[in-house]
């Protein structure tokens, strides 16, 4: 019986990951690197760069100030995307795949420009949040709520309305319907929407370039106004412990829901 | 009316109060979405003041007749189409393989890794992917190193801070997003087509060729869309590895505003940066739409 993968697309997918995953690889070894940088081969390792990260006031603050934007994020985002892909799931509402796609649009469209626009919002509608926590976390809940639509309405997708239709047939009201039956249900789509809102929002650099300011930045701003000059060790141990943050949402994510699932509809 | 939305009818998705479910987020896109960006247009026909951010009443097309005038910014328009043109075929050729393998591989754990691998990719901060690039394409970098060690070339290989390096780059952080598309694509795809095609006596190369391959290219058609809009988007790929040697549009953008000030021509490029990546999109869900009630 021959292979059900051909061994050319096997080498080459296998390649692809390479490409994929060395430079995630680099960033550890760089960030447990004995010497001032990696070299090739390298010299040894040592957590010498990671004491220096947590002692360095740059990425330290930058850390916990993107651990903070992105809780706060996480909430709101969770929230207001919840709700929506409840009423897109459940409205028979003409218009409801285009607004979907108007809530899905942010993640495709430059980060840069919607920073931009917000940017000049703030100042001349004179909110007086420009370059202030406040300002980067309304950008940050554009681009992350997306993802909580996108989870939720999964879950919504493979949950069964004729239980909730039970319920309520059976006397319940609408609201206890939905809270005995449907919640309990989504609960896992909606917690792994807020992971992906939080690891987005963690991540995020584009939206941020313009709404940050010199002396809170988020841990992407900062990474990369030092890596313009120089490659410092630590901001590649500052990388570890965010590559780390990442993993393990990824894998929460996978015990809540059916990944593979949360492809299948992603045209949908 | 069937029984079953009789019931439906009388239950959440009927109820008066559904909407409130939407308003706030309709409210909150509106107000820091919409809104903000009407007013950017709105800005690009304003006539250029360094330094001034409010808009006037003043309507004017002088910068959109200076961008278009001028060479070096329909250069960096051209630069940033190619660029996003290139990365999209190139992205497609190395994400294929590896989505055929993912959506073959049947041991569901394994499966699942696989995608781990991808999704842990895809959400990790940019930054931290091209801090890894650096060190491995810089002129001290790893391949260098490797190649001065072995005697291939005598100075450092120009890997980055050019337009190769930016390719690079772009197709490290689009890898993932087209992957995904395929995935979804060749999954659906019956096995039955293809073994269909070989017990009519095709070699293997020929059905992939005839069967396959033209079967996922709804997924290959979307997902360079995909591709496109998120590469002639993206600031921080040009910006660390072209070292803003490679002016593209998002580069010109920030260039106008954090470091001239002019607002108002920031807006023109922000304006037909948005203008090209949005159309992108159009066509994006435009084909998705057609694709999942053709292919079935």
């Amino acid at each position: 019986m021959e292979r059900k993968i051909p061994l050319p697309m096997l080498i080459l997918a296998i390649l692809g990951f390479c490409y994929l995953l060395f430079p995630i690889l680099v960033v550890v070894l760089a960030g447990l690197t004995t010497g001032e940088f990696l070299t090739f081969p390298p010299k040894g390792l040592s957590l010498r760069w990671v004491i220096s990260f947590l002692n360095s006031e740059k990425y330290l603050s930058a850390f916990f100030f993107s651990f903070k934007l992105a809780l706060m994020t996480m909430i709101v985002s969770t929230i207001l995307g919840t709700a929506a892909a409840l009423f897109i799931a459940r409205s028979r509402f003409v218009g409801r795949t285009a607004l979907r796609a108007f809530f899905l649009s942010p993640v495709v469209l430059p980060g840069v420009v919607v920073g931009f626009a917000l940017y000049a919002f703030f100042i001349t509608s004179g909110l007086g949040i420009s370059r202030t926590i406040w300002g980067l976390w309304i950008g940050h809940i554009l681009y992350s709520t997306p993802y909580v639509i996108g989870t939720v309405g999964a879950s919504l997708a493979t949950f069964d309305v004729s239980l909730e239709e039970a319920a309520r047939s059976l006397g319940a009201s609408p609201m206890r319907a939905f809270r005995k039956i449907t919640f309990p249900n989504i609960a896992q789509g909606i917690q792994a929407g807020s992971i992906f809102a939080f690891i987005v929002s963690f991540g995020q650099f584009e939206v941020s370039l313009f709404l940050s300011a010199p002396n809170s930045e988020p841990l992407p701003i900062a990474m990369y106004n030092s890596l313009r000059y120089k490659f410092e060790p630590d901001a590649a141990a500052a990388g570890i412990f965010a590559i780390t943050l990442v993993i393990a949402s990824v894998l929460l994510t996978n015990r809540l829901v059916n990944i593979r699932r949360l492809l299948e509809r992603q045209d949908g | 009316m069937t029984k079953a939305t009789a019931v439906r009818a009388s239950g959440l998705s009927q109820h008066q109060f559904k909407w409130l479910l939407v308003v706030p987020l309709v409210a909150f896109f509106v107000l820091f979405f919409v809104i903000p960006v009407g007013l950017l247009f709105a800005t690009s026909f304003n006539p250029a003041k360094v330094g001034q951010v409010a808009l006037v009443s003043d309507l004017t097309f002088d910068n959109y007749i200076r961008f278009f005038s001028r060479s070096n910014y329909l250069i960096a328009a051209g630069r940033s189409i190619l660029l996003a043109s290139i990365v999209s075929v190139i992205t497609l050729i190395v994400a294929y393989p590896m989505a055929f393998v993912i959506a073959k591989t049947e041991n569901p754990a394994r499966n699942t890794f696989l995608l781990i691998l991808v999704l842990a990719s895809m959400q990790l901060d940019m930054v931290i992917r091209l801090y890894g690039m650096m060190v491995i394409l810089g002129d001290n970098g790893l391949i260098n190193q490797i190649l001065q060690s072995m005697g291939l070339t005598d100075g450092p290989v120009a890997l980055m801070y050019n337009f190769r390096g930016v390719v690079f780059g772009l197709v490290q952080f689009a890898l993932p997003f087209m992957i995904l598309t395929l995935v979804g694509v060749i999954m659906g795809i019956p096995p039955s087509l293809e073994e269909a095609a070989r017990s009519l006596g095709a070699s293997r190369r020929r059905a992939f060729m005839r069967v396959t391959l033209p079967a996922s290219m709804p997924g290959i058609l979307s997902g360079s869309l995909l591709v496109f809009a998120l590469s002639i988007s993206s600031y921080i790929v040009p910006a660390l590895m072209g070292g803003f040697r490679v002016g593209v549009l998002p580069i010109h953008i920030y260039q106008q505003v954090a470091e001239s000030a002019r607002f108002q021509f920031g807006a023109t490029i922000a304006v037909i940066l948005f203008l090209i990546s949005a159309t992108a999109v159009a066509v994006y869900l435009k084909l998705g739409k057609r694709s999942s009630g053709g292919l079935a």
